[in-house]
C-alpha cells in the first residue's frame, strides 16, 4: 500500500513538475494495454515487467489500467466482433495454428475473440495515447499549473514555513 | 568567500532502465513463491469445490489438496459429492485422486494428464452433515421441446392412479362429485357456438330469400309471353320477329331463375353443415365425459396405466439423468464442428469465444489419456475400471472417451456391477452409449404408492437391474429393466375392503419385473413400460372395482347428456323448422320457375310448328307459281 501511495504521489509530483512527460505518457500507454488485456495473462505480465524494468510511471499505469479496463469491458462486444473476424480470416489460419501450438504463446489467450479484439485495439491505440497524453500533459502544465502558481493562494502557501521545510526535505531525501 | 552559484543539489540524469527496481521485483517474486507455498493449495481447493458443486448441483467437499509446481502434479483427497436427492448421502466418495500434468502441454496452455489414479471409490456413503443442494438453474431461454415433453410425462406419471382406485374401492362415490362440477363444459361452449351459427345462417337466408325474384317477376314474364303472336304467323319474317321476342323472354327468365337454382344448392350445403355440427356434438360430449373422469380422478383399470404409475417416475428420472449427463458431455466435449458453430450467448459476450487451432500432433485444451479406478476391499472384493481419452476435442485426439467399471460395493450390498460408457464425439453427430448391469442389490423400504387411501412398497427385495442407452444426435433409445426377487410387500390401507383387495392382488407374487423402452427424439418420445405388478393389480382390482367404475362412467355420461339435452333438443327443433321453412319457400319459387319454363318450351314448340307450316306453305306457293309460269311458257 505504501509503495502504491508513493507511486501515486510520484505521479502528482511529476505531473506538476517540468520533467517526466515521457514517463507519464508511457505509463498511460502501458495502462491501456494492461486494461485491455485479461487480468492473468502473459502479455499482462510482460507489461508489468516492462513497467518495473524501464522508467515508466507506475502510478499512471495503474490508474489508467483501471480506467481502461472499464472502457474495455464496455467495448467487449466490439472487441468480440473484431477478434472473431481476425481469428476467422482464412489466410491467417496457418499462422494461428503455429502460434496455438507453440509453447508460451497460447498463454496470451490470443485464440479468444475478446482477447484478440481488445489486444489489437490496445496496440493500435497505444501510440495515440502515448503522443496524445504527452501533448495533454504539456498543455496542462502551461494552462493549469502555471496559472495556479500565479494564484494568491499558491503564493501564500509557498511562503509558509511548512512549505519551505518540505521543499528542503525533498531536496535532501527525494 | 566564494559562494556556489547554485545551491541546488545537482540533478543526476537517470537512464531509461530502472536499476533500483531489482530489489522490489525480487520482493514481488518472493511474495509469489510464498503465496504458492502457503496459500495456493487452499485457494485452489476452494475453487475446485465451488466448480464441482456447480457441476454436481449439490455440495462437493475436498478434504485435502496438494500441488507441486515443479512436478506439475496434484493430489486430491477425500472427495465427497453430495447426492442432490438425498443431502445426507454422498453420491460418490473418493479417497484419493493423483495425477501429473505434462509441462510441455502446460506451457502451451493445455492440460494433459498421461495417467491418473483414482483410489477407493464408494457410492451412497453417509455424510456427517447434510450437503447443501443448489436450486435448479433457470433455463437460459424458454423451455425446449424436450423440456416440455419431459414435463408432460412428469405430470402424467406423478398421478396417483392406484391411490385413486383404492379410494373408489374404499367407498368413494365418484358420481356424487358431479354435482360439484362448476364452470362450463366443452359441450356448453359448443352448443352456444352452434346456436350462434344457426342464427347467423337464418339471418343470411332471410336476406338471400328476400333478394330472390318474386312471383310478380315471373307473372310479368308470363304476360309478355302471352303477348307474343304465335297464331297469326303467316310467313318467315313474322316467325323471325316472334323468335326474337321469345329469346328475349327466355334470357330474362334464365337470369331470374338462376339465383333460385343456386339458392337451392346453397341451402342443401348449409343444412348439411348444420347436420355435421350435430354429429360433432357427440365427439365433444365424449371429450367432456373423459375430462370429467380425469377431473374426478376416475382412472382406467388398465395394466399399462398402473405400470406407468408404479415405475414411470423411476424411468423418467433415469431419462432425465441421462439427458443431464449428455448435455454436459456435449458442452465440455463438443462434437466435431460443433465448437465452430457455437456462438457466444449474449450474457457471455464478455467471455468471448475460444477458437481451437489444433493440428494432428497438438494437444486439446484438456486430455486425460488414462485414469485407473481402483478400490480394493478386504476379501479381494472391490472395484476396478478405467477411463480413457477424456478430451475436450475428440476430433483432434481421434478417439472416443471410453469408461469401464466392474466390481462390487459390498458395503452397500451392491454386487456384479458392469458398466461401459462410450462418448463418441469424433464425428459431427455426437453419440453416447451406455451399458450398465447390476447383478444384485438390496432394496428396503421402497415406496411405490403413497396415497391417503393406500400405501404400497417393497419392504425388502433383492434386485437386479439392466440399463442400456444410446443417444445419437437427437435420437434416444433407452431400455431399462429391473427384477425384484424375494419380494416382501408392505401395504397399508384404512379400509378393510382395500386391504383385502390389495392382499388378493399381490397374493403369490414374489418376483416383480419391470421392462421399459423409450424411443424417439427428445421432443417426441414413445414409451413402453410394462410390469407384472401392474398386471396383477389390474386383475385383482378389476374384480372389486369394475362394476363401480362402469356405474360411475354411466352416471357421468347421463349427467352430461342431461345437462345438454334441452339445448340440443331446442337446437334440433330450430334446425328442422328452419329447414322446412326455407325449403318450402324455395320450392314455391322453383314451381313458378318450372311452370314458366314449361310455358316457354310449349311456345317454342308451337312456333317451331308454325314456322315449318309457313315454310311449307311458301314452298307450295312457289311451286304452284313456277308451274303456272311453265304452263304459260309451254302454251
Amino acid at each position: 500500500m505504501t509503495l502504491l501511495l508513493k507511486q501515486l504521489f510520484g505521479l502528482l509530483r511529476l505531473l506538476n513538475s517540468d520533467t517526466g512527460t515521457n514517463q507519464i505518457a508511457a505509463g498511460l500507454a502501458c495502462g491501456l494495454i494492461l486494461g485491455f488485456a485479461p487480468m492473468l495473462s502473459l502479455q499482462g505480465m510482460l507489461v508489468f515487467l516492462c513497467m518495473f524494468l524501464f522508467r515508466i510511471q507506475i502510478g499512471a499505469a495503474l490508474i489508467s489500467a483501471v480506467l481502461f479496463a472499464l472502457i474495455a469491458w464496455l467495448f467487449d462486444p466490439v472487441s468480440h466482433a473484431i477478434g472473431a473476424t481476425i481469428l476467422e480470416t482464412v489466410s491467417l489460419q496457418p499462422l494461428f495454428t503455429t502460434l496455438y501450438n507453440l509453447p508460451l504463446v497460447p498463454l496470451t489467450r490470443f485464440y479468444n475473440s475478446v482477447v484478440m479484439g481488445a489486444g489489437v485495439l490496445s496496440i493500435l491505440l497505444a501510440p495515440l495515447v502515448f503522443f496524445g497524453s504527452k501533448r495533454l500533459i504539456v498543455l496542462y502544465r502551461e494552462k493549469v499549473v502555471a496559472r495556479f502558481k500565479q494564484s494568491p493562494f499558491w503564493k501564500l502557501w509557498s511562503g509558509t514555513l511548512f512549505f519551505k521545510w518540505y521543499t528542503s526535505y525533498e531536496k535532501f531525501h527525494g | 568567500m566564494d559562494k556556489p552559484a547554485d545551491s541546488k543539489k545537482p540533478v543526476k540524469k537517470q537512464g531509461a532502465l530502472r536499476i533500483e527496481a531489482v530489489v522490489p521485483m525480487l520482493i514481488v517474486v518472493g511474495l509469489i513463491v510464498l503465496y504458492f507455498s502457503l496459500f495456493f493449495d487452499a485457494h485452489l481447493r476452494r475453487g475446485l469445490e465451488y466448480g464441482a458443486t456447480q457441476a454436481n448441483g449439490a455440495e462437493v467437499n475436498i478434504g485435502r489438496l496438494q500441488t507441486s509446481v515443479f512436478k506439475a502434479s496434484m493430489l486430491i483427497g477425500d472427495v465427497q459429492m453430495t447426492d442432490p436427492m438425498q443431502p445426507m448421502q454422498n453420491r460418490v466418495q473418493i479417497d484419493e485422486v493423483r495425477f501429473r500434468m505434462l509441462w510441455d502441454a502446460l506451457l502451451r496452455g493445455k492440460v494433459m494428464i498421461d495417467e491418473a489414479i483414482i483410489e477407493d471409490v464408494q457410492i451412497d456413503t453417509v455424510r456427517k452433515r447434510a450437503g447443501k443442494v443448489l436450486p435448479p438453474s433457470p433455463p437460459q431461454s424458454g423451455p425446449s421441446a424436450s423440456d416440455k415433453m419431459l414435463a408432460t410425462m412428469k405430470d402424467e406419471f406423478s398421478g396417483n392412479v392406484v391411490g385413486d382406485l383404492a379410494a373408489i374401492a374404499a367407498g368413494a362415490n365418484p358420481s356424487e362429485q358431479l354435482h360439484k362440477i362448476s364452470g362450463e363444459l366443452k359441450s356448453d361452449v359448443y352448443l352456444a357456438e352452434m346456436q350462434r351459427s344457426m342464427d347467423e345462417t337464418e339471418q343470411n337466408w332471410k336476406v338471400r330469400m328476400a333478394a330472390l325474384p318474386r312471383g310478380e317477376d315471373f307473372s310479368a314474364l308470363r304476360t309478355r309471353l302471352s303477348q307474343v303472336d304465335l297464331k297469326g304467323v303467316k310467313d318467315v319474317s313474322q316467325v323471325h320477329t316472334s323468335v326474337k321476342e321469345l329469346q328475349a323472354i327466355r334470357d330474362e327468365f334464365e337470369a331470374k331463375s338462376k339465383p333460385i337454382g343456386e339458392a337451392g344448392s346453397g341451402l342443401s350445403g348449409d343444412l348439411k353443415g348444420l347436420q355435421t355440427s350435430f354429429a360433432g356434438l357427440d365427439d365433444v360430449v365424449r371429450a367432456d365425459v373423459r375430462d370429467l373422469q380425469a377431473r374426478m380422478k376416475l382412472p382406467t383399470l388398465d395394466a399399462g396405466n398402473l405400470s406407468q404409475a408404479l415405475f414411470g417416475m423411476d424411468v423418467l428420472n433415469k431419462l432425465q439423468q441421462a439427458r443431464g449427463y449428455m448435455d454436459q458431455a456435449r458442452q465440455y466435449m463438443p462434437a466435431k464442428g460443433a465448437q465452430q458453430q457455437a456462438k457466444p450467448a449474449p450474457r457471455n459476450i464478455h467471455k468471448g469465444r475460444d477458437y481451437a487451432f489444433g493440428h494432428a500432433k497438438g494437444y486439446p485444451a484438456f486430455w486425460l489419456r488414462r485414469a485407473m479406478v481402483t478400490s480394493t476391499l478386504p476379501g479381494g472384493k472391490g472395484l476396478s475400471g478405467e477411463i480413457r481419452d477424456a478430451a475436450t476435442d475428440q476430433a483432434l485426439v481421434g478417439r472416443p472417451m471410453v469408461a469401464t467399471l466392474k466390481g462390487d460395493f459390498p458395503q452397500q450390498g451392491v454386487t456384479g456391477i458392469k458398466a461401459e460408457l462410450i462418448v463418441d464425439h469424433t464425428k459431427q453427430e455426437p453419440v453416447e452409449r451406455m451399458e450398465l448391469s447390476v447383478a444384485r442389490y438390496g432394496v428396503a423400504g421402497r415406496s411405490l404408492v403413497n396415497s391417503p387411501s393406500v400405501t404400497l412398497g417393497f419392504a425388502k427385495a433383492a434386485a437386479a437391474a439392466g440399463f442400456t442407452a444410446e443417444l445419437r444426435g437427437e435420437q434416444v433409445a433407452i431400455h431399462a429393466s429391473n427384477q425384484f426377487r424375494e419380494v416382501a410387500f408392505e401395504t397399508t390401507a384404512q379400509s378393510p375392503v382395500v386391504r383385502e383387495m390389495m392382499n388378493a392382488s399381490l397374493a403369490g407374487l414374489n418376483t416383480v419385473s419391470m421392462d421399459a423402452r423409450v424411443r424417439g427424439t427428445w421432443g417426441d418420445l414413445d414409451w413402453n413400460l410394462s410390469t407384472n405388478l401392474g398386471d396383477a393389480l389390474a386383475r385383482g382390482m378389476k374384480r372389486y372395482l369394475q362394476e363401480k367404475m362402469n356405474e360411475a362412467r354411466k352416471k357421468i355420461q347421463a349427467q352430461v347428456d342431461q345437462r345438454i339435452a334441452a339445448q340440443r333438443q331446442k337446437l334440433m327443433a330450430h334446425r328442422s323448422e328452419l329447414e322446412s321453412r326455407l325449403k318450402s319457400a324455395l320450392a314455391e319459387k322453383q314451381a313458378q320457375v318450372d311452370k314458366l319454363r314449361a310455358d316457354l318450351e310449349a311456345a317454342r314448340r308451337d312456333l317451331e310448328q308454325r314456322k315449318n307450316a309457313a315454310t311449307d306453305a311458301q314452298k307450295q306457293k312457289l311451286k304452284q307459281d313456277a308451274n303456272q309460269l311453265l304452263d304459260k311458257w309451254r302454251k
